[in-house]
């Protein structure tokens, strides 16, 4: 339960700012300690290279590394926004529709204990190497908590306040629509920040079994020529769009979630 | 309309929980009319079924036998007539106090411009104007109630009912808010159905008291309150007022072998 002190947006926002700039210090010094320990213990660049090689790297690479970047992102994206849609609308059904509930959701359960990543294959079989392929598994990975999210939020919303809007003549649609989806905004925005990060690991799985071209297709190659300062180098460009995407999704977030969830989750 | 019928008519209301094990009768047999702009509380301790009671009156509960009639319908449903505060406020915490005012509005499929003035004036009138764009957890608990009245009154609903709005607020508040809930009542003459398990608030607003028996309930006695209208809080020093508040105690205590426990959720 968090009760904010501080009221309104404005407040809480730069709160939040400023309980970051710890964590950001302690980054800061453990790069700087990196740097320092790689140096004095004259560790081989091909095992760990420093802070300050990988940023060289970036910075003489960068041309090769955003040509990678860009279908990881875009591949990334695609495979993410096809999990919120099929798995908000699956969400929503299974909370609206006992035949879903009892029917197609234990097989969604079922299908969550197989290992995602080991379709890989299967999915190259059958869309070949390209693009959908990778779309496909980050999709398959990232769609689960959207769809559980989704439904528990649905489910966590109260009773009374289901009643309230049946007293005031709300039809079902009405009650779905003006209680029960507004009611599981927070969960839904929770699954979609676990969302992005899966998709994120989808894509470079498939990367990395496809071969073609994006960072995750840059860090196996890079480790076949046993260039580590370039693997790292696809590794850092790689954190960076993870960050930026949870980034968006957060800021987004923070705009249509506006309300003090701590009293409903 | 006719003036000499009842506005609700409750004619041997029985109401039958089923669990899985066996049955509940919560309400047995309960009959009462009440008349056009009359308040009338229904009092008794917690768990006697008057709170079912209420959400069958508001058309929220089927009941098992017996009939209940609004302005000579039967309640068959949710009617756009009525209006609900319950014990809780029930605010949606995404949306303003002016939306959340609004929301019957929306639902009954009526303009929403034609009554956002009238939003307003309910938001002045319980004081809450200036925190019209707030969203309610900025608001205390008897804040949102008050808005939770709001909502019950903003389509203009000729009965309103009440489920102890105020049990969950502290006694100070609660003696404004019943001062302020008269106000209200005087300005616009509702038929309200208060259910309380505070005699002293059931006597400061009613015209009748209904007590209800524990379960399963029956009314075990009706009480005219003959006090002069408007009335202030002064009047609870009042002998009249007290010897009010003494008869209806004897007539509960009669009830009453343990002391109630507070109730969560409708009883």
């Amino acid at each position: 339960m968090a009760q904010e002190a501080e009221r309104g947006l404005g407040a809480k926002t730069l709160a939040q700012l400023r309980r970051l700039i710890l964590p950001a210090c302690i980054f800061v010094v453990l790069v700087i300690l990196w740097e320092i320990w790689v140096v004095t213990q004259k560790i081989p660049e091909a095992i760990l290279p420093a802070p300050l090689v990988i940023l060289h790297t970036i910075g003489l690479r960068i041309e090769l590394l955003i040509q990678h970047t860009w279908p990881t992102t875009r591949e990334c994206l695609a495979g993410f926004l096809l999990s919120v849609g099929v798995g908000v609308s699956i969400g929503i059904l299974l909370a609206l529709s006992r035949f879903f509930r009892n029917g197609i959701y234990p097989l969604i359960i079922a299908f969550q204990v197989v290992p995602k990543v080991a379709l890989a294959p299967l999915f190259i079989v059958w869309f070949g190497l390209g693009s959908t392929s990778r779309t496909l598994l980050a999709f398959v990975i990232a769609f689960f908590p959207m769809v559980v999210n989704t439904y528990a939020g649905i489910e966590s919303t109260d009773p009374i306040m289901v009643r309230m809007a049946r007293a005031f003549s709300a039809t079902r649609w009405q009650i779905f629509r003006k209680i029960e989806f507004p009611n599981a905004l927070p969960y839904i925005f929770s699954g979609l920040r676990i969302g992005i990060t899966f998709s994120v690991i989808g894509i470079i799985v498939a990367e990395f079994v496809t071969a073609q071209e994006g960072l995750g297709y840059l860090i196996i190659f890079s480790e076949g020529n046993v260039d580590t300062p370039m693997l790292m180098a696809a590794l850092t460009m790689l954190s960076l769009v993870g960050v930026i995407l949870y980034g968006i999704i957060v800021g987004i977030e923070k705009l249509v979630i506006r309300w003090d969830v701590g009293q409903q989750l | 309309m006719n003036r000499n019928s009842a506005h609700v008519h409750i004619a041997n209301v029985r109401k039958v929980y089923q669990t899985r094990r066996d049955e509940i009768e919560a309400i047995r047999a309960v009959s009462m009319d009440v008349q056009n702009g009359e308040f009338v509380s229904i009092l008794g301790p917690s768990g006697c079924g008057k709170s079912t009671l209420l959400m069958a009156i508001g058309g929220l509960l089927p009941i098992t036998a017996g009939k209940i009639l609004i302005e000579q319908q039967e309640v068959t449903g949710p009617r756009r007539e009525t209006g609900v505060v319950f014990q809780s406020p029930v605010l949606m915490p995404w949306r303003s106090l002016m939306k959340n005012v609004l929301f019957p509005i929306e639902t009954l499929g009526l303009p929403k411009k034609d009554y956002e003035s009238r939003a307003v004036e309910l938001l002045e009138m319980t004081g809450l104007a200036e925190f019209r764009e707030n969203v309610p957890t900025e608001l205390s608990g008897g804040m949102q109630q008050r808005v939770a009245i709001c909502r019950a009154l903003i389509h203009n609903p000729s009965l309103l009912l009440m489920d102890e709005p105020f049990s969950a607020l502290d006694a100070m508040t609660r003696d404004y808010m019943n001062q302020e809930l008269l106000r209200i009542w005087q300005e616009f003459r509702k038929t309200v159905l208060f259910v309380t398990h505070s005699i002293r608030e059931a006597v400061y607003l009613s015209d009748r008291v209904f007590v209800m028996s524990p379960r399963p309930a029956v009314i075990s006695k009706v009480v005219d309150i003959a006090l002069p209208r408007p009335r202030q809080l002064e009047i609870e020093e009042t002998p009249e007022f007290n010897k009010y508040v003494a008869d209806l105690r004897k007539s509960i205590e009669g009830h009453i072998e343990e002391a109630p426990v507070k109730g969560q959720g409708a009883a």
